[in-house]
């Protein structure tokens, strides 16, 4: 396995959150693609950390394990709120913010 | 003090008021006699109570100056005060508000005692202020009054308008000699600056500002009389005993600074005798006997001017004593018979009050000897030395010699005129004039025996002042001024007999006669008008033009339109603003991607 072959799936599974998120509406959904994008880069520090022979990048990865889960739980009770006050989940329609 | 309101009874409040004031004369005595006791080299010092505030190089002491000077002032200050106080117990028996009268008036004895005690310009000008408050307290302590009120405001923005070239003053001294300690800047000042240069001169300007705003002087003059709306205990005791004796004490204190600006002294005795014939020949035609004694005041300050300005600091102490003795007895007179005939103040509406108010008709009479220099009266001594110095000092010439005689007549004039008109003749209303009580009597007739007597203490007190001022009262040699001089004021009691005495046809005749000349007097010369037009009016309007268009049409507008603004152009780019999550992390991947560009492969 090459650098090229790390960084190519890294990157594939980079652009497939980045896509997802844009183009989901259900907010669920886009929220699994951002743990997509997450991931890609869990997976690029754990290949790189074998390469080199160096803890430091499967630290962080576990790191970023950790933060994403709790930033779950927040993303998820917000969503779940919104649902409950709207019955809605189509991101295109919560909008009150517009200007 | 005395800050417990209503709650307290009368007899408490005014016990608690006399009695501290009373305790202050004491204790003043005990430093004249400490004075008096001790050595020449001791006499005099500064007692300091503590650091009040330090500021980088600059510290300022809470501290007390007590030399003959101060210790002098403060004998009048507390003497009459206390005995004043003990009037107004009388006099004020059926105000609904008596303690709180008692508080203010001890405020005032406070704020003075503060301001001729003060060791330095700094502590000067907060007694000064304090006084200034305090006489803005009592001239509209009837609150109810209209006219009070007013009065009361036009007393404080004149003493403002004092008090302002007072911190002037004191900031300059500052810039130049880094103190404000009294005797370190009249140490310092000697060797800094040279006869009439230009800064001794602005700064003993800016603190004849403050001496002739508190003193009722030209042109600062048209409050006194107004604050005549007052209660009469406080005209003798602020307006003419104390308080507008300060300008006076100010310019004795730093007489130091004034001989350095020779200019300044010649401007004060020129004002202050301009000012003696101006006020005198006002008081010769008005009907409100206060207003009268007010006017007098403002013409004995102008006595009293003119003495420092020709360098006669202990004549001029001198007549301030004598005049705070005879003005208050003059005052409290003229408050026992405005008592008597239940606040009548117009003496058109007096007459033949000799009967009925024996007492206050015999003290009247002394107080109006003793001002028109009758002799052997005190009056007659410290105004004698006036005239007859304004001649012979240094800076004394015939012009000014002339012009106090013209006003030393003027004063036995208009003071005889309001005691004819009050006390002789027959009654003019159905009023049943009695005599004051007790209380109120025996201050006059302790005044009374002040003013008849103090004339002797010339001596004492000029060798008792000669330590600060360093020079003794010359006694000039010159027989026919001296007659000419005591005769004066002979003339005008001779005069205001002629009139008053020889019936209503002659004064009618005369008054037809000289109308324009009445008129103009009878309106004082029309300064308030005068004052009227060329500062209210043409502020009225400038305010009003501002108002109109710079307001409106330039910071109105400037603000309207920042709003306005502001609404626009959030209204431009709130587009941005969709609301839409997608967009934004759309925007966001789109923008992240072109710095990876930028970063990458640039």
């Amino acid at each position: 396995m090459g650098h090229q072959f790390v960084l190519l799936i890294s990157a594939t599974i980079f652009c497939v959150g980045a896509v997802g998120f844009l183009i989901r509406k259900n907010p669920l959904v886009m929220f699994m693609s951002v743990e997509l994008m997450l991931n890609s880069v869990n997976f690029l520090l754990i290949g790189y950390s074998s390469f080199q022979n160096s803890m430091d990048g499967q630290i962080f990865a576990l790191m970023i394990m950790t933060v994403a889960a709790a930033e779950v739980v927040v993303g998820l009770a917000i969503i779940l709120t919104i649902f409950r006050t709207r019955h809605d989940m189509d991101v295109d329609h919560i909008n009150t913010l517009k200007g | 003090m005395s800050w417990f309101g209503n709650g307290m009874s009368r007899k408490r409040a005014g016990l608690i008021g006399c009695g501290s004031v009373g305790l202050s004369f004491l204790i003043t005595l005990i430093a004249l006699v400490g004075f008096l006791l001790s050595e020449e080299s001791e006499k005099g010092g500064v007692s300091t109570l503590y650091n009040w505030v330090t500021a980088g190089s600059f510290s300022l002491n809470m501290s007390i100056l007590v030399d003959p000077l101060s210790v002098f002032m403060l004998l009048i200050i507390t003497g009459v005060g206390f005995v004043i106080h003990i009037y107004s117990i009388g006099y004020m028996e059926n105000d609904p508000e008596f303690s709180r009268f008692f508080s203010y008036l001890n405020f005032f004895i406070f704020s003075m005692s503060l301001l001729v005690l003060a060791a330095d310009f700094f502590f000067l000008i907060v007694g000064w202020a304090f006084v200034g408050l305090a006489s803005y307290l009592l001239i509209g302590f009837w609150k109810e009054k209209t006219s009070a009120v007013l009065a009361a405001r036009k007393a404080f923005v004149m003493n403002v308008i004092g008090d302002v070239g007072m911190v002037i003053a004191a900031f300059i001294i500052f810039d130049h000699l880094g103190t404000l300690n009294f005797l370190e800047v009249f140490a310092a000042a000697k060797s800094t600056f040279r006869p009439n240069d230009d800064t001794i001169l602005l700064i003993t300007m800016f603190l004849l500002v403050g001496a002739f705003a508190k003193s009722a002087q030209i042109p600062l003059h048209t409050w006194l009389a107004d604050a005549m709306e007052g209660p009469t205990p406080v005209s003798a005791l602020i307006h003419a005993a104390t308080m507008v004796t300060a300008g006076v004490y100010l310019i004795a204190r730093c007489h130091v600074l004034y001989e350095l600006a020779p200019f300044t002294m010649y401007l004060i005795a020129s004002v202050g005798v301009v000012t003696a014939i101006f006020a005198g020949s006002m008081a010769m035609v008005q009907y409100d006997i206060k207003r009268v004694i007010a006017y007098s005041t403002m013409s004995q300050l102008g006595f009293m001017f003119l003495a420092v300005g020709v360098g006669m600091y202990s004549i001029a102490m001198f007549h301030l004593m004598t005049h705070a003795f005879f003005k208050a007895l003059l005052f409290l007179s003229a408050g026992s018979v405005i008592h008597g005939l239940n606040d009548e103040q117009d003496i058109r509406k007096m007459g033949g009050l000799r009967h009925s108010m024996p007492v206050t008709h015999v003290t009247f009479l002394i107080g109006s000897l003793a001002l028109a220099g009758f002799p052997l009266t005190s009056g007659f001594f410290s105004k004698e030395a006036i005239i007859i110095n304004s001649y012979h000092a240094d800076m004394g010439n015939i012009i000014f010699w002339a012009i106090a005689v013209l006003g030393a007549v003027m004063t036995g004039f208009y003071i005889f005129r309001v005691y004819f008109y009050v006390f002789s003749g027959q009654p003019q209303t159905d009023v049943h004039a009695h005599e004051s009580p007790l209380i109120m009597i025996v201050p006059l007739g302790f005044l009374a025996f002040l003013s008849l007597t103090a004339g002797f203490g010339g001596g004492m007190i000029d060798s008792f002042l000669a330590t600060y001022f360093g020079t003794n009262m010359p006694h000039p040699d010159d027989p026919i001024l001296e007659t000419i001089g005591l005769s004066a004021g002979l003339i005008g009691i001779v005069g205001a007999i002629g009139f008053y005495m020889t019936g209503k046809d002659g004064l009618e005749f005369a008054k037809q006669m000289l109308a324009p000349l009445y008129d103009l007097l009878f309106n004082k010369y029309y300064i308030d008008e005068i004052y009227d037009f060329l500062i209210v009016k043409p502020t009225r309007a400038i305010g009003a033009f501002l108002e109109k268009r710079v307001e409106k049409f330039g910071v109105d507008f400037a603000v309207d339109q920042v709003g306005v603004q502001t609404r626009e152009v959030s209204r431009l780019i709130s587009f941005w603003q969709s609301g839409s999550v997608r967009l934004y992390a759309f925007n966001m991947i789109v923008g992240v991607v072109t710095i990876l560009m930028f970063v990458v492969f640039l």
